[in-house]
């Protein structure tokens, strides 16, 4: 799956309902699709945030690729570089409003690998079936 | 995403409905620091009965909440939290920062 995406926040909804489906398709649980959409989210708000500085007039584009076991997502931007510092993970339980949404990828997805390449942000997130995150009680 | 308030005995029940995410968790910050800062409620109590999806900005809104609420020597509760929210609040490790009930009746006994 492809999608182009405009760094509209009021748009997020549309890709996580796409990514809902082909998590499901792909045979994750209810609970792993959601934390799997909770991560995507979270990366998709960041390049709203930072790679775009809250701009609603840019896009970017959304892959996802069956693997075996799992799935493949990736994320491509032209917006500015990603600050490494920022992927630090910061202490958490403090009463803070901001830095959760690294601390929440890592949580949730088995692999997250960035790089900057031709002029673009590339993130890459691997979730595999049955690992990592144990599954939200009921 | 619908959000609305009504009076509970002295608490005032902030009612949620739909997905928290970026481009309507400033929404709910405004209404829990109206609510807090402007109107003076003492005792703020947040239903997410209806919340399936809240992401980190939803989170930093309620966050922004509960350090209004305890600078104003007020009192922020949820209840109601889906397994989904719970998560998120467990993943963040912020769980046990906020008070937490299952139910209304719960949450408004607490409140008293």
């Amino acid at each position: 799956m492809r999608l182009e995406l405009p760094t509209d926040p009021q748009l997020l909804c549309i890709a996580r309902c796409a990514v809902d489906e082909v998590a499901r398709l792909v045979g994750f649980s209810d609970d792993e699709s959601y934390t799997i959409n909770l991560a995507l989210g979270e990366a998709m708000t960041n390049i709203i945030r930072h790679a775009y500085d809250g701009r609603q007039d840019r896009a970017f584009q959304l892959i996802c690729r069956r693997l075996p076991g799992g799935l493949e997502f990736l994320l491509v931007d032209q917006g500015r570089e990603a600050d490494q510092a920022q992927f630090r993970s910061r202490p958490l339980g403090e009463l803070r409003t901001g830095g959760f949404g690294t601390h929440i990828i890592a949580q949730v997805m088995d692999d997250v690998r960035y790089e900057r390449r031709q002029e673009r942000n590339w993130l890459r997130m691997v979730k595999l079936r049955g690992r990592k995150n144990p599954p939200i009680s009921a | 995403m619908q959000i609305s308030t009504r009076l509970a005995g002295e608490a005032t029940v902030v009612d949620v409905q739909g997905d928290i995410d970026l481009y309507n968790s400033p929404e709910v910050r405004k209404v829990l620091i109206g609510l807090l800062r402007e109107k003076r409620a003492p005792r703020v109590v947040v239903n997410l009965k209806g919340v399936k999806y809240i992401d980190s900005s939803g989170v930093a809104s309620l966050v922004e909440g509960l350090k209004v609420s305890r600078d104003l020597q007020s009192r922020l509760i949820l209840y109601g939290l889906s397994p989904a929210a719970r998560e998120v609040l467990e993943l963040t490790r912020l769980i046990r920062v906020f008070e937490v009930y299952e139910n209304e009746d719960e949450a408004l006994r607490a409140a008293r």
